[in-house]
């Protein structure tokens, strides 16, 4: 006889790219990479998401380049999501992005009830338009304060301070790599390791909490969603046959 | 996934004697990564830490190797076999730099899936299953903590079942340690950690592993959380700091007989109003000892030994209805409708053992504790099952799983062999004798109308 046919009701948990798609993207084959980086991670998200029936995890991204516009624009289950290739040309209006994702997250057409969005910003350059207005737009919607906000920087070219300004100031004391600060891609294969971190790892500490040791600081938590580690740097075979470097 | 040990690889490891080699990447977390390996003809698993997690918690490497020591308190733990470090020659092919370690377990068989599975309502299960994974989960506390243990994380991530048995396996059994001895570095998982741990209060215990274990037998049965009504309602952002209200600051059960700020809401929580009723008012009350009284007192928590009695005993309750073919469970001494379609359970035949009742529903067994006030309550040895009779399911009989025989003895008094493996109809006798005690068949004043 089967189990009655309920389940435990579930929270929306809203996942968006925020994609650079300017010209310089073009470069060293910057703009395949993010798209075969976010493209690779969709099975392991689907399972994050699969895994935690307490969330519904969907997801969206904007894509800005001389405008910014909605690439993904309805907020879709993981397992249905089909990755169209993002093109790269033209200027970055990253400060427009904002704005499209903060007009999301208003109520409504944002949920009464949800989880903790996650942002997650990636870029290889400056802003050319108006990225304060943008932030202050964003940071006015309480969604976007709750929100889980990521960036990866894309290369050497990346404004760093900018990046830092859309997760908010740095709370961890110590030097070296942190969640809280941009995480910094040299190439193809970081870019996919911080893509699929951001698109599992932290999906599931939003969606359903993780093991929680001594060391997380449970008076003050250092954001709403406690973060979990960074990738391990997995030394990559194919390191020493030469890879691209941005 | 970028894996640590190169798939397909041979390597030596100190801590075994032959080769390890490594058949393929199953997953990662935040902890480290975990493979099937294959060593001497076996396959086995292997679980590697990442260096951070090492970093996190000094007493890992001795905790485990105490763990190895012990051996596994029952075979529902995929406990720790040996501890493993690259050899010298093994260290190369190893892809991060740092110093890192990693452990053996047994290979979770592909039948076991885990228990997300059953919360998400995508398993194909039925109430008996779910009360045995209850019962066998209740079961492996109650060893590990008798042997002095605690196990600490206890979720629905580290829990699987079997769905057709309900038979249950726990992994990551790597922060186990000696109750009370303060050691490691994990507290729990939000929403499963006892109140006071989540407030920083207590170091997790066996105390605050019995708060777990209701909350996952809670889960498990119906398909909730017991603590989300409609207190979670009024939070519009599930985060962190809503959690630790929700659960550690002012955690009311959703049935709180006194309590009534945190009922589950009609639509939000349906599946709570809809199972919780399923369930006999001594489990209820079990539930009720942890998640009230024993919120804020955990020396007040439902013991093991009381979910492992109450658990099989409400197995033994266990009908089907005549008209929806759904289980059910009679309470004792009274009758009830069935909580599916509404229709009054029958008084039907049922099963007098010198220790406890057994009502007589297919599937239903008769186990050594029902007849041994010395044994355990313990479901895996079964002595008798009751089976519906292959051409006329209405027709009951209860087989023999012994490897004796039974004496069957009719209302004349005539005795009827009933050898190892056969059935005897339960229409005809009043009483059948067998080596571990008597089974007294009971059967209701009137005949039960017609189905």
């Amino acid at each position: 006889m089967p189990f009655p046919d309920v389940k435990l009701a579930n929270r929306p948990l809203h996942f968006i790219y925020l994609c650079d798609c300017s010209g310089s993207m073009a470069a060293s084959g910057k703009m395949q990479a993010l798209n075969q980086a976010i493209r690779q991670s969709l099975p392991g998200m689907a399972a994050v998401a699969r895994d935690n029936p307490e969330a519904r995890v969907l997801v969206r991204a904007v894509s800005f380049a001389d405008h910014a516009a909605w690439h993904i624009q309805t907020p879709t289950p993981v397992d249905q999501l089909e990755w169209r290739d993002l093109q790269a040309g033209g200027i970055t209006a990253m400060g427009e992005a904002l704005q499209l994702v903060a007009a999301a997250l208003q109520t409504p057409p944002m949920e009464v009830r949800a989880l903790p969005p996650v942002l997650v910003l990636i870029s290889d350059g400056q802003p050319t338009d108006d990225f304060a207005a943008g932030m202050a737009a964003l940071l006015r919607m309480p969604w976007a304060q709750k929100a889980v906000r990521l960036a990866i920087a894309l290369g050497h070219d990346a404004d760093l301070e900018v990046l830092q300004r859309f997760i908010g100031s740095d709370p961890s004391p110590t030097a070296g790599r942190s969640p809280r600060r941009p995480l910094q891609a040299s190439n193809a294969t970081s870019l996919a390791q911080y893509i699929q971190w951001a698109s599992t790892a932290v999906v599931g500490a939003a969606s359903m909490p993780a093991s929680r040791v001594q060391e997380t600081p449970l008076e003050a938590p250092a954001g709403n969603i406690p973060l979990p580690d960074l990738p391990p740097t997995v030394l990559d075979p194919t390191d020493d046959v030469g890879l691209t470097v941005w | 996934m970028n894996w640590i040990l190169p798939e397909g690889a041979s390597l030596d490891f100190e801590g075994v004697a032959g080769p390890v080699r490594i058949v393929r990447g199953l997953g990662g977390g935040t902890q480290g990564q975990v493979y099937e390996v294959e060593l001497e003809g076996e396959r086995l698993a292997l679980k590697w830490y990442l260096p951070a997690c090492i970093a996190r918690d000094r007493g890992l490497e001795r905790r485990l190797g105490e763990s190895i020591r012990a051996t596994a308190p029952t075979d529902a733990f995929l406990w720790p076999i040996a501890l493993l470090r690259a050899s010298a020659s093994s260290r190369p092919l190893i892809r991060i730099r740092e110093e890192s370690f990693g452990y053996l377990m047994p290979l979770r068989p592909a039948s076991y899936v885990g228990a997300s599975e059953h919360a998400a309502g995508r398993l194909a299960i039925g109430l008996r299953q779910v009360l045995r994974a209850c019962f066998f989960l209740a079961d492996a506390f109650h060893a590990l903590h008798l042997a002095g243990l605690c196990y600490k994380d206890v979720s629905l991530g580290n829990l699987f079942l079997e769905p057709g048995s309900g038979r249950i396996l726990i992994c990551d059994n790597d922060n186990v340690a000696v109750d009370g001895s303060g050691e490691g570095a994990v507290l729990g998982t939000p929403g499963f950690m006892a109140p006071e741990v989540l407030l920083g209060q207590a170091r997790p215990g066996a105390d605050s592993d019995l708060f777990s274990l209701a909350v996952l037998l809670f889960r498990l049965l119906t398909r909730h959380d017991p603590l989300r009504g409609q207190m979670e309602l009024a939070i519009r952002c599930l985060d962190e700091p809503a959690r630790r209200r929700l659960c550690g600051e002012d955690p009311v059960f959703i049935f709180d007989p006194v309590d009534a700020r945190n009922r589950p809401d009609p639509i939000e929580h349906a599946a709570a109003l809809i199972t919780w009723p399923i369930y006999p008012r001594p489990l209820q009350a079990l539930f009720e000892q942890t998640f009230c009284r024993g919120m804020k007192q955990p020396s007040r928590r439902t013991l093991t030994g009381q979910w492992k009695q109450e658990l099989a005993r409400t197995l033994d309750s266990r009908v089907l209805c005549v008209s929806c073919d759904q289980e059910n469970f009679r309470p004792a001494g009274g009758s009830r409708p069935c909580w599916s379609c509404g229709t009054p359970l029958p008084e039907g035949v049922s099963l007098t053992l010198p220790r406890g009742t057994v009502a007589a529903a297919p599937d239903n067994e008769l186990h050594p504790h029902h007849f041994d006030a010395l044994a355990g309550e313990d479901l895996r040895h079964p002595i008798a099952r009751v089976v519906a009779h292959p051409q006329d399911p209405r027709r009951l009989g209860l087989r023999n799983l012994s490897a004796e025989a039974w004496s069957a003895e009719a209302a004349d008094g005539r005795p009827h062999r009933v050898a190892p493996g056969e059935s005897c109809s339960l229409a005809a006798p009043i009483r059948i004798h067998t080596p571990a005690g008597p089974i007294a068949v009971q059967r209701p004043a009137r005949p039960a109308p017609a189905a």
